[in-house]
């Protein structure tokens, strides 16, 4: 019962913070969200009993969100040269 | 401008994050067996260090951005797999058939072995694809650094 209670929070959770990271309109605000997204996503992996796929999304997790940081700060510049 | 430092707790923290990242990676690679991970995590976590390193310098410096070498050893994953996978052919086996490599242990071991060597190719792939493409996204700087080679 416990288990349903806490997958149905996070699966809830995960689905809110999915759809701020579309609809925000400030851009460095959708990456973070993102990365909150991807955080729940582990715990609900970890909670259904896979860790390797727990693993993988985190790594993924970190890596796209140095992507997307350097993408902005990029964007951030303007029309440089 | 002169080049100026970044923030120094978030030097410091960097020292101190990047040989745990370096260890972390390895013990992802070689334990991978027995516990979660693998060559596409170990790969991702040893890119995590270059690419920490990466961010951290100050946006001013002059970037030593290896743009050849590091597509060169991207190619360099896929021929440690296909080596790997061609090696145990000459003796008698099928392509990644680990159980006919020529060592001199135990056969379960030699799978093991083979399976090692085909995930260092896999973490040596993913390694240096994802500090390519990091590099191609924040080209700044120099002039005559007109992005990516591809």
């Amino acid at each position: 019962m416990i288990f349903v209670i806490l997958l149905s929070l996070l699966l809830l959770i995960i689905l809110v913070t999915g759809l701020i990271a579309v609809f925000i309109p400030h851009i460095f605000g959708s990456v973070v969200l993102f990365n909150a997204f991807s955080f729940f996503v582990v715990l609900a992996y970890l909670l259904l009993s896979a860790p390797d796929v727990a693993f993988t999304e985190a790594v993924i997790g970190v890596i796209s969100t140095a992507y997307y940081v350097i993408a902005v700060r990029e964007l951030r510049k303007g029309d440089r040269e | 401008m002169k080049s100026t430092t970044n923030s120094i707790i978030l030097e410091v923290a960097c020292r101190l994050l990047i040989p745990v990242l370096i260890v972390f990676g390895v013990y992802v690679l070689v334990h991978g067996e027995y516990s979660p991970g693998g060559g596409f995590q170990a790969g991702v976590v040893l890119a995590l260090a270059v690419v920490l390193n990466r961010v951290m310098e100050p946006a001013d410096t002059k970037k030593g951005y290896w743009t050849f070498k590091i597509i060169a050893l991207a190619g360099m994953g896929p021929i440690i797999y296909l080596l790997t996978g061609l090696w145990s052919i000459p003796f008698g086996g099928n392509f990644l058939e680990y159980g006919h490599l020529p060592l001199a242990v135990h056969e379960a071991e030699r799978h093991l072995y083979g399976i090692l060597f085909v995930e260092i190719g896999v973490t040596v792939g993913v390694m240096a694809t994802i500090i390519s493409i990091f590099d191609s996204l924040g080209k700044v700087g120099d002039p005559d650094d007109h992005g990516s080679l591809l």
